[in-house]
């Protein structure tokens, strides 16, 4: 036991609680028991279905944020969101879904629709989390990680319609790695009426500086700058400019082209096209994390600059109904495959570029452990939208940004492994206005 | 606008990611600034190391066009500007070369003090007075002022303030000096501004966190900064877990020689400077306003190695030095060197105020 006097604040049952699992397990402290975390109001109650659940894994950033609380706003916020139960599909040696489930008395399930119903006939939580991200899953021919998120979403959905009952969905990342099993995503939302939202947490994270893009704004370009395994870190660059371009004069009208470049072709892209250049350079100027030369602890981001610490690059341009073009940029350094101590940087930076000329450039920053944080707080934003859509049933942002962004994924993929051919894309005639915001962590 | 066609460091160390090649580089290469690279044009950079070869530096010179001084007078000489910069484990340049610096630099010129002006308030004062009767406009501190917050927040004009923590990390006397370069700034927009301080307290270990309990400090206030914070130790460092830190009673069980100072201020606002190494690893601070709400934020060190906070104080320099003003008031500057040296006093009698009436400030 601790020597010193009860900190004023904290209560007594929940002191007592943590000095006592800590004389159990020395090596990991105490958590919240959810007996002792209750909201005063009864919370909300929540399924969460996914892969695995290990250390810096989604699935584990979700489930922790849930049961512990997060740092928001100035203080340690509990959700309001109480866990029931989880599926999990994947138990390593490092699984930490079963320590969790046995310290907070959450429902560890055998299958999807007993999270969901609790083994009753009738849904049991108001809200679902699907995390299909992490685990060991094979790739498909394009290298894409075939994460279950569909199946999840189809047992959700089956679940939903033999109960007759539907709740909010929210869906980690994009929808799926197969454009049909992502049109039958958005179709299944529609039809059944139940609340979706997606995507990951580069719209929601940070900014540095804290800018977003008036809505209305005449812009005519986005450039957003990444890194990153094509297949697993796409949608994060795409959906950084994605959730900045939507918000253009008119809104977002769908795309109809999509070409992929790789190496020699992105040099010669951005030598053909001053305005993609410029808006690359401006974007690489938020960087924080630009490798610069040996002997060197930063760098003037020229393109002379960016090929010499990036020989392997990779671009993709898509071009929308209005004529808006967007471009996509992984600078992935030295390395044949990628890795993120090889890549040239280690951020998502955007930028984007007004009628008139004027250029709005922002860093979306991640303090990604283990090299820049102990904890992925980014997460937190994200976390806590979802928490905002289970208790009011409304999205934060339009179900078509995720729809759109899943469908620029693939088939940017599509074109990268079909030699950078250009591909029409009728599928992506999606369109939507962003709404007002900022949604990203500003308190 | 001044002209800025040379400027000198005198440096003390010169090695990849310490202040002075972060600072220096800066200079020679330019800068990201409001979303450009910023190149300082048509400028001279002469720089002073004492010893013999330095790797890096003669790379600057070959590379860069930097002119190596043979002494610090030699540099400051003819400098329009001149920035000098402590070793890297220093929060104070020797004072012998701050007081060459400004015998010798022309009148006019703008010196800039990476770290403290001084080790005590009255080294400090000597160095203004002499700065004076130069006509050299003299600033110190670090890039903490002046770099992002998380989130971007800062205490509204004016606003009357309460109690103020900051948490910090690492050895004496750099830890106090981060301290107080992180909290001093925001402190002094409160009502009435910074009027100095009437005593310190310092205190360690169990003494702490009872003093916590006896509301010489606030434990809610704590939490306020370490729920900003990305680097909880401990079990997040074990399965990536979040945790309340305070509310779980894990700081003291965390913390590896806890140390804090208690500043009382002659306005009476009450200050808690607390170097926590074990709990995170980052610095975080909490302000409650008079009218009860908190204040908080994350004072962001940019990753490594470019440490784009040095960025952010570039310009600041830059633009000191083509004005003539200085980023802060120089009285933070003087209130900074005294304050080290009354932590350093304090702490060698825990638990005693240490009254101080030296930097009542008028």
């Amino acid at each position: 036991m601790s020597t010193h006097s009860l900190p004023t604040h904290v209560s007594r049952r929940r002191f007592a609680g943590a000095m006592a699992g800590a004389a159990a397990a020395p090596l990991l402290t105490p958590s919240l028991s959810n007996a002792a975390t209750k909201c005063p109001a009864k919370r909300k109650r929540v399924a969460l279905i996914t892969t695995i659940v290990r250390k810096f894994s989604h699935g584990q950033h979700f489930v922790d944020r849930l049961l512990e609380g997060y740092g928001w706003h100035g203080e340690h916020h509990i959700s309001p969101l109480e866990l029931v139960s989880l599926y999990v599909e994947q138990f390593p040696e490092t699984d930490t879904s079963r320590d969790r489930s046995k310290r907070h008395g959450v429902k560890l399930c055998p299958t999807i629709a007993e999270a969901l119903t609790l083994g009753t006939s009738r849904l049991a939580v108001d809200g679902v989390l699907i995390i299909g991200e992490h685990g060991d899953y094979p790739r498909d021919a394009k290298g894409q990680p075939l994460y279950p998120r569909f199946r999840f979403f189809k047992d959700v959905v089956k679940t939903f319609e033999r109960t007759n009952q539907s709740v909010p969905v929210f869906q980690d990342k994009h929808f799926a790695m197969d454009w049909r099993e992502a049109q039958e995503t958005y179709r299944d939302a529609q039809r059944l009426g139940f609340p979706l939202m997606a995507g990951s947490s580069l719209p929601v994270t940070w900014r540095i500086p804290a800018v977003e893009v008036p809505l209305g704004t005449p812009l005519v370009e986005s450039v957003s700058v990444g890194y990153g395994h094509h297949g697993y870190y796409d949608i994060h660059t795409i959906e950084t400019a994605q959730c900045m371009s939507e918000r253009r004069a008119g809104g977002e009208v769908g795309v109809k082209s999509v070409q992929a470049f790789k190496n020699d072709a992105v040099w010669r892209l951005l030598g053909e096209r001053e305005s993609t250049r410029r808006l690359c350079l401006a974007a690489l100027n938020r960087s924080q994390t630009l490798a610069p030369l040996p002997g060197y602890t930063f760098a003037d981001p020229s393109i002379e600059h960016l090929k010499r610490v990036s020989p392997f690059a990779v671009a993709y341009v898509f071009e929308h109904l209005d004529g808006f073009r967007t471009t996509i940029f992984h600078f992935n350094g030295t390395g044949t495959a990628f890795s993120r101590d090889t890549a040239a940087l280690n951020d998502f930076t955007y930028a984007g570029l007004t009628q008139r000329g004027d250029v709005l450039s922002t860093l979306m920053f991640l303090p990604m452990p283990p090299t820049m944080s102990t904890l992925a707080s980014f997460f937190s934003p994200l976390v806590n939208h979802i928490e905002h859509m289970v208790l009011t049933g409304q999205t934060s942002w339009p179900i078509e940004r995720n729809y759109l962004t899943t469908g620029m994924t693939l088939f940017a993929v599509d074109s990268l492994y079909a030699d950078g051919a250009r591909l029409d894309t009728p599928d992506l005639r999606i369109r939507y206005q962003s709404m007002l915001g900022p949604h990203f962590w500003r308190g | 606008m001044k002209p800025l066609r040379q400027i000198a460091f005198v440096l003390e160390d010169f090695a990849l990611q310490t202040p002075a090649q972060q600072l220096l580089d800066r200079f020679l290469l330019g800068y990201r600034r409001d979303g450009g690279f910023h190149k300082v044009e048509s400028i001279k950079v002469v720089a002073h190391l004492p010893g013999g070869a330095n790797e890096a530096l003669a790379r600057r010179v070959a590379e860069l066009g930097l002119t190596r001084a043979a002494d610090v007078a030699a540099a400051a000489r003819d400098a329009d500007a001149i920035i000098v910069v402590p070793r890297a484990d220093f929060p104070t340049p020797a004072e012998g070369n701050v007081t060459t610096v400004l015998a010798h630099a022309k009148r006019g010129a703008s010196c800039f003090v990476f770290g403290a002006i001084g080790s005590n308030l009255a080294a400090a004062r000597t160095l203004a007075t002499l700065a004076t009767a130069r006509q050299v406009t003299l600033a110190s501190g670090t890039a903490l002022p002046v770099t992002w917050r998380l989130p971007q927040v800062d205490l509204p004009a004016n606003a009357p303030v309460d109690e103020a923590i900051i948490v910090v990390q690492g050895a004496s006397p750099l830890a106090e000096l981060h301290a107080l370069d992180g909290l001093l700034p925001v402190l002094e927009r409160r009502a009435g501004g910074e009027r100095g301080m009437r005593q310190v307290k310092f205190l360690e270990g169990r003494e702490l966190w009872r003093a916590g309990d006896r509301r010489e400090w606030s434990w809610p206030l704590l939490s306020a900064a370490l729920s900003r914070s990305d680097s909880p130790q401990g079990d997040t460092i074990l399965d990536g877990r979040t945790q309340d830190l305070v509310g779980l009673g894990l700081v003291p069980k965390l913390a590896t020689n806890p140390r804090g100072w208690l500043l009382e201020h002659t306005d009476g606002v009450r200050t808690a400077l607390l170097v926590l190494d074990g709990v995170v690893a980052d610095f975080n601070f909490a302000v409650r306003l008079a009218d009860g709400s908190n204040l908080s934020a994350q004072l962001f060190r940019a990753p490594v190695p470019a440490q784009e906070h040095y960025s952010q104080l570039a310009a600041s320099l830059e633009d000191f030095f083509r004005t003539g003003t200085p980023p802060w008031p120089a009285s933070r500057s003087l209130l900074t060197a005294g304050l080290l040296d009354a932590c350093r006093q304090a702490a060698a009698q825990p638990g005693v105020w240490l009254r101080t009436p030296e930097l009542s400030l008028r």
